[in-house]
């Protein structure tokens, strides 16, 4: 399939609505969990959502805008994270594309490669942009890393690829639950229902 | 001319195993005002999605028979270009709010941006039709902020300035009071007088029996009964189907179970009509007492 | 939780009138400026002598420094204490206590980054407290935006205050039926789940019906769409726009500069 064509693919009315209610998905659940106090983000759930039933480019897209929605209306650092975003939409796509949708195992596997994924395009923003030290909590592990001789990035790195997997894995697992509490029939009206639902015999 | 020609019409919703709609046959005339009354999953809004083109070409499905509208085939016509030929207004009003824009005024123009027309039309088709569906004094407001009767007439506006041929509507006064209801019974009279099609599904068959031309009434799927709103509304089949029939008539029958309604004379929908009957049958007791 | 559209406040100011656009590129101008020239004063310069003068001139002054404190005092703090102790290839030690040792060099490290930070977001949320986020919008589309994305930003912006509200009350409802959502990391974990799930398919079921609802009226045409409004642009702000690209190219020739 030629790119333009995949792209487009991914785009139906559906998919358009879709998006805005994956957007306003990621940010009330992020807040929430905020409000819980909970030691996770799970503010990508609505991307992943999007990537798996959508598409990668759909879920590109979502991740994208969710950054600029939540720089617009809680905090504008969060716009130069947009490229994170971006790829954990990508990747869980890419991911059900390739049936990883189907079982929870799968959707483990996802959320260990949305999380190193999420780690290696975010590292260069927190070195670049905040010198390696962001506000978040995961930052002690950093500096503490900085101690031990360590150079930043690889003390950054280091840090996220500790940090991610857990919050990725939790985030695909909990996108899979909402997938399979929705009906066939919901389903069926998204470009890559394909990729959740069992394979035509 | 008949403006929508349905012959033998059968559709099934992917994933489903019953159809919605059964070997359904209907002609609806150019500027004529059918109604369609029905109790829930009878098919209703499945013939409104119909006609507006989103059966077949949004839900899928297998679609049976031949659906004409303005001598198009509905199988072949693109349902991007359709909407500008039939305009679809629903029963869910907080769904029908486009979410693209920020105000009311903006968001009935919303759809003639999307079709293309340059300002100052534009802005005069808008202005006319909140006018037409007394919503001018809501310009500014968000969408967001109204009340459900507010939205499902902002709604109706959004879809009227898009000035369709055949407007299609599903139960678009569930969310009005007794006035409201009243007001979009009138917009919608105006608009059949101006040769526009209207094809509504509605459950308040006092207000269908004042305005609308014909009835029809589905139950499964079918068509159970068709004609003149007083002949269809008073039709005594309808509660075995589950479709609710107007207190006036419900007290008529009564009384004519107990000889208090006048021989020969239909059963009433509205309340002039019962009132009109009643009158009669005193006139007489009258005369047979004295 | 806050239930408002964006930081947008309406006032009648010089520049509220600006085109969006214009204060966009500003925006993004200023903060390429402070992150790629050179000078350790020159991001708290930006700061001082344009962002915070620009503020009150555009009379949203006070909620424009409220505000940027507030998202950034923390990581500020945070910032100093960490690059001060932690920065590697720190050499100069200003003084010690215990086992730490507070270095010039990450305190320089630590005031460029935030001061940078800083630029970063106050340029933005300047632009938003000026600018209503349907004007930005419609600018954009004007300039090429396309009107899928316009439309996924507008409809998201006005989204998610209703699901914030419906979230207020699933967890008034729930905490009422006895559900924790103090106590320990267990509880809270199990306090999740019956919050999150109501919200989350309540919203879904909708998509079908509202997909319908702007398809009918003409989303996908394929003709080309109109505007109702028109975004003012004076020759004047073009020129500001071309003397920005400068200041950028300025700043990343000084950048480059061995």
């Amino acid at each position: 399939m030629k790119l333009v064509d995949s792209i487009k693919k991914d785009f139906n009315t559906m998919t358009l609505v879709l998006i805005p209610v994956a957007i306003a998905i990621n940010v009330v659940i992020g807040q929430i969990v905020v409000l819980l106090r909970l030691p996770v983000y799970l503010d990508s759930i609505g991307t992943v959502l999007v990537g798996a039933i959508c598409g990668p480019w759909a879920g590109a897209l979502t991740g994208t805008l969710s950054n600029i929605i939540w720089g617009l209306l809680i905090d504008p650092n969060a716009f130069p994270w947009f490229p994170v975003a971006l790829f954990i939409g990508f990747v869980s796509g890419w991911c059900a594309h390739f049936g990883l949708f189907r079982t929870w195992w799968g959707v483990v596997i996802t959320g260990f490669l949305v999380a190193i994924t999420a780690a290696l395009v975010s590292t260069p923003i927190a070195v670049y942009l905040y010198g390696g030290i962001t506000a978040s909590g995961s930052s002690f592990i950093t500096a503490f890393l900085l101690q031990t001789g360590r150079d930043l990035v690889s003390a950054v790195l280091s840090t996220n690829f500790l940090v991610e997997p857990v919050d990725k894995i939790a985030t695909a697992l909990l996108a899979y639950a909402i997938i399979r509490g929705l009906s066939r029939r919901y389903l069926m009206r998204f470009p890559r229902a394909e990729n959740v639902t069992p394979k035509k015999a | 001319m008949a403006v929508i020609v349905i012959k033998n019409l059968t559709y099934t919703y992917p994933t489903m195993d019953h159809p919605a709609l059964r070997e359904v046959s209907l002609e609806v005339e150019a500027g004529e005002f059918v109604a369609i009354i029905g109790p829930n999953g009878a098919g209703k809004s499945t013939l409104c999605y119909t006609l507006a083109g989103f059966v077949p070409h949004f839900f899928k499905g297998e679609l049976q028979g031949d659906v004409y509208v303005a001598g198009q085939d509905i199988r072949h016509v693109r349902l991007e270009d359709w909407v500008l030929k039939v305009g679809l207004v629903f029963q869910n009003p907080f769904n029908q709010i486009s979410g693209a824009k920020f105000t009311v005024y903006e968001e009935i123009a919303f759809g003639l941006e999307n079709i293309g027309v340059p300002r100052e039309e534009m802005k005069r088709r808008v202005e006319e039709v909140m006018a037409l569906t007394g919503i001018a004094d809501l310009a500014d407001r968000s969408p967001y902020a109204l009340s459900g009767g507010q939205q499902q007439r902002v709604a109706l506006a959004s879809i009227l300035v898009m000035q369709p041929e055949v407007l299609v509507l599903d139960e678009p006064t569930s969310q009005l009071d007794p006035i409201g209801s009243r007001e979009v019974f009138q917009v919608i009279r105006q608009l059949a007088h101006q040769g526009v099609t209207i094809v509504m599904a509605e459950h308040k068959v006092e207000w269908i029996a004042q305005y609308a031309d014909r009835v029809i009434a589905l139950a499964e799927g079918e068509i159970i009964a068709s004609g003149q709103p007083a002949e269809v509304l008073t039709d005594p089949r309808l509660p075995e189907y589950g479709i609710g029939i107007s207190r006036y008539t419900a007290v008529a029958r009564q009384a004519a179970e107990e000889g208090l309604w006048p021989p020969h004379q239909r059963l009433p929908v509205t309340l002039e009509e019962a009132a009109a009957g009643f009158r009669a049958i005193e006139e007489t007791d009258y005369a047979r007492l004295r | 939780m806050v239930e408002r559209l964006s930081f947008y406040l309406e006032r009648n100011s010089p520049l509220h009138r600006l085109n969006p656009t214009t204060k966009l590129v500003v925006a993004f101008t200023l903060i390429l400026v402070a992150f790629l020239g050179r000078g350790l004063f020159l991001p708290s310069l930006i700061f001082l002598l344009i962002l915070a003068p620009l503020s009150f001139l555009g009379q949203v002054g006070r909620e424009f420094l409220r505000t940027t404190l507030n998202l950034l005092l923390p990581l500020f703090a945070f910032l100093f204490v960490m690059q001060s102790l932690f920065y590697p290839g720190g050499k100069t030690v200003l003084f010690g206590f215990w086992i730490f040792a507070v270095k010039l060099e990450g305190v320089r490290f630590a005031f460029l980054t935030a001061t940078r930070v800083l630029v970063m977001v106050s340029s933005f949320l300047l632009l938003l407290l000026t600018t209503h986020p349907g004007v930005l919008l419609l600018d954009l589309t004007q300039r090429g935006l396309p009107a899928s994305v316009a439309y996924i930003l507008a409809s998201t912006l006005q989204i998610i205050p209703q699901m914030q509200a419906k979230a207020a009350t699933i967890l008034d409802a729930q905490r009422s039926r006895g559900l924790d959502t103090s106590g320990s990391l267990g509880r809270r974990i199990r306090a999740l789940l019956p919050l999150v799930g109501p919200l989350v398919f309540g919203s879904l079921v909708d998509v079908e019906e509202r997909a319908i609802a702007i398809e009918a009226r003409g989303f996908r045409s394929s003709r080309p769409k109109t505007s109702l409004v028109e975004i003012e642009d004076r020759p004047l702000e073009r020129a500001l726009r071309w003397l920005c690209l400068l200041a950028f190219i300025l700043a990343l020739g000084s950048h480059l500069w061995p």
